[in-house]
């Protein structure tokens, strides 16, 4: 019962990046290299634990390099922990970096379809889904062009639409919403409060504090790869802005 | 088994990695999908002129003797080559979106095999052609087919993965594949090697494939059912073990690429 309200669970996660001074791809640099191969290990996240419960709407907050989008990847599964578990229960959608997954020669139409199949739908499911997706992202007769054409604002339009459609229970946003005017910007909080009412469970990289007042209960604030403070909005906010500006 | 559960949620995106590695390939050529055809003709013409007059050999019609090991062997060499470059080439969304990482091998192999089944209809155009024919044996074909497919796979996987941490396998690749083609009683058959050497041949497992096709399609004879079983099995296991590896090796492909 206990594990039925709770989307994410993350125990004692590390994540930890080798940086090489200058990577070595190939055999050969790697034996010219072998004795002088300058690495360092850098501790993104250090003992994570956290827990998202089901229909939360959590704001991860922290100055860059704070360790916000590693989190978000690894929740994703793109990148893996170095130590400890996460543990996601239920359909996830992720939207963190623009154009991810889309192919730059394909029109707009074919993309959603790449694009939300990504996302483990099938035609049926993506048929039903196309109109929806189309008039949410405003390209009107853009989207019969390939997408190399696009602004990034157009891009962000689609991947945005094709992500919030895609019936995900946990929907992971990293900071790209930004690019969008301010109209589109309005029209995608709005989009996502609705889903929130609906009980989907998001994560919401911002450095908006507008934004993140306006959508989460919750946000955690991370520095320096630990969590600093995490509980309701409103006081984290207040003292990330005490102490960061 | 969370494999297959995978597999099955993310049919569509593996329906549209296939269609797509199989479209792209010719798209910009003028000759399109016509040169998944002209290419082994052209190279097939070459060998059948230049290899009897080498070998010296006295091998009744040399061509349809080639064609029946060459198309196979096409299909390993473009499967192998085309998969050990499939998880770099496809770096850009492995960095940015979570989809199940084998999708890619596995599309490479089977728009390969489909490629490879099209093609085969030149094959059997030959056969019909120079009046060989076919006789039952070719019930086993199939067999042969996907022993060859799960071997490809199998590969495909443990290459693919290691190509991500030391790029020159790719290249490498392309080395051992000609020395392999030699190694492989294509050009020559099997019973050419001196049997000091036989043993050695023998642990080539496409050594053994090549010379079922010819069994079957050239000769008209059903193959050794025995060895033919203890083949598949050991195809299998290459495939669990390069899967193994994959998964091994999988997690880090976002950090490293």
């Amino acid at each position: 019962m206990k594990n039925s309200c709770v989307a994410v669970e993350i125990n004692n996660m590390s994540k930890d990046f080798i940086i090489y001074a200058d990577k070595a791809n190939t055999l050969k640099e790697r034996i010219v290299r072998f004795s002088n191969n300058k690495k360092e290990v850098r501790h993104i996240l250090k003992n994570i634990n956290l827990k998202i419960n089901k229909g939360e709407t959590v704001a991860l907050i922290g100055v860059n390099g704070s360790g916000k989008s590693t989190l978000l990847k690894l929740i994703t599964k793109i990148i893996y922990p170095t130590s400890g578990s996460i543990k996601v229960h239920g359909k996830l959608a992720s939207l963190l970096e623009l154009g991810a997954g889309f192919h730059p020669d394909f029109s707009g139409r074919e993309n959603i379809y790449f694009n939300a199949s990504i996302f483990g739908l099938t035609k049926a499911e993506i048929d039903a889904r196309l109109d929806k997706i189309i008039e949410f992202s405003e390209l009107g007769d853009f989207i019969d062009t390939p997408v190399r054409t696009y602004s990034s604002g157009m891009y962000m339009r689609l991947a945005f639409s094709v992500a919030i459609n895609v019936d995900a229970d946990i929907i992971l946003i990293d900071e790209i919403l930004a690019v969008g005017d301010q109209r589109f910007q309005e029209k995608c909080m709005n989009k996502m409060l609705e889903l929130k009412k609906l009980g989907k469970t998001m994560v919401f990289v911002s450095h908006s504090k507008e934004a993140v007042e306006f959508l989460c209960d919750r946000a955690i604030w991370l520095n320096n790869g630990v969590i600093q403070k995490d509980g309701k909005t409103k006081s984290v906010l207040e003292e990330y802005i005490k102490v960061c500006g | 088994m969370n494999i297959f559960k995978n597999l099955y949620n993310y049919r569509e995106f593996l329906k549209t990695s296939i269609k797509k590695e199989f479209r792209g390939k010719y798209k910009k050529s003028f000759l399109g999908v016509l040169w998944s055809f002209l290419n082994p003709l052209f190279q097939l013409l070459i060998y059948a002129l230049v290899f009897p007059f080498i070998l010296k050999n006295n091998v009744e019609n040399y061509t349809v003797f080639l064609i029946v090991a060459l198309f196979p062997w096409n299909f390993f060499n473009l499967s192998i080559i085309q998969s050990a470059a499939c998880i770099v080439a496809n770096g850009g969304i492995i960095k940015k979106v979570y989809f199940p990482r084998e999708i890619l091998p596995i599309a490479t192999s089977t728009s390969n095999l489909i490629n490879f089944l099209i093609s085969s209809i030149l094959v059997f155009l030959a056969l019909f052609i120079s009046g060989i024919g076919l006789t039952k044996a070719v019930v086993v074909l199939p067999l042969i087919i996907l022993i060859q497919y799960i071997l490809q796979l199998g590969l495909s996987f443990i290459l693919s993965a290691i190509t991500v941490y030391v790029r020159d396998v790719e290249y490498l690749i392309n080395v051992l594949m000609m020395l392999a083609f030699y190694l492989s009683p294509i050009v020559y058959s099997a019973d050419m090697i001196p049997s000091k050497y036989l043993p050695l041949f023998k642990l080539n497992p496409m050594f053994h494939i090549i010379k079922y096709y010819r069994d079957i399609l050239y000769y008209g004879k059903i193959p050794e059912m025995g060895s033919v079983l203890l083949l598949l099995f050991a195809c299998i296991i290459i495939l669990v073990v390069g899967y193994l590896i994959f998964r091994k090796l999988e997690k880090r492909f976002a950090e490293e690429l």
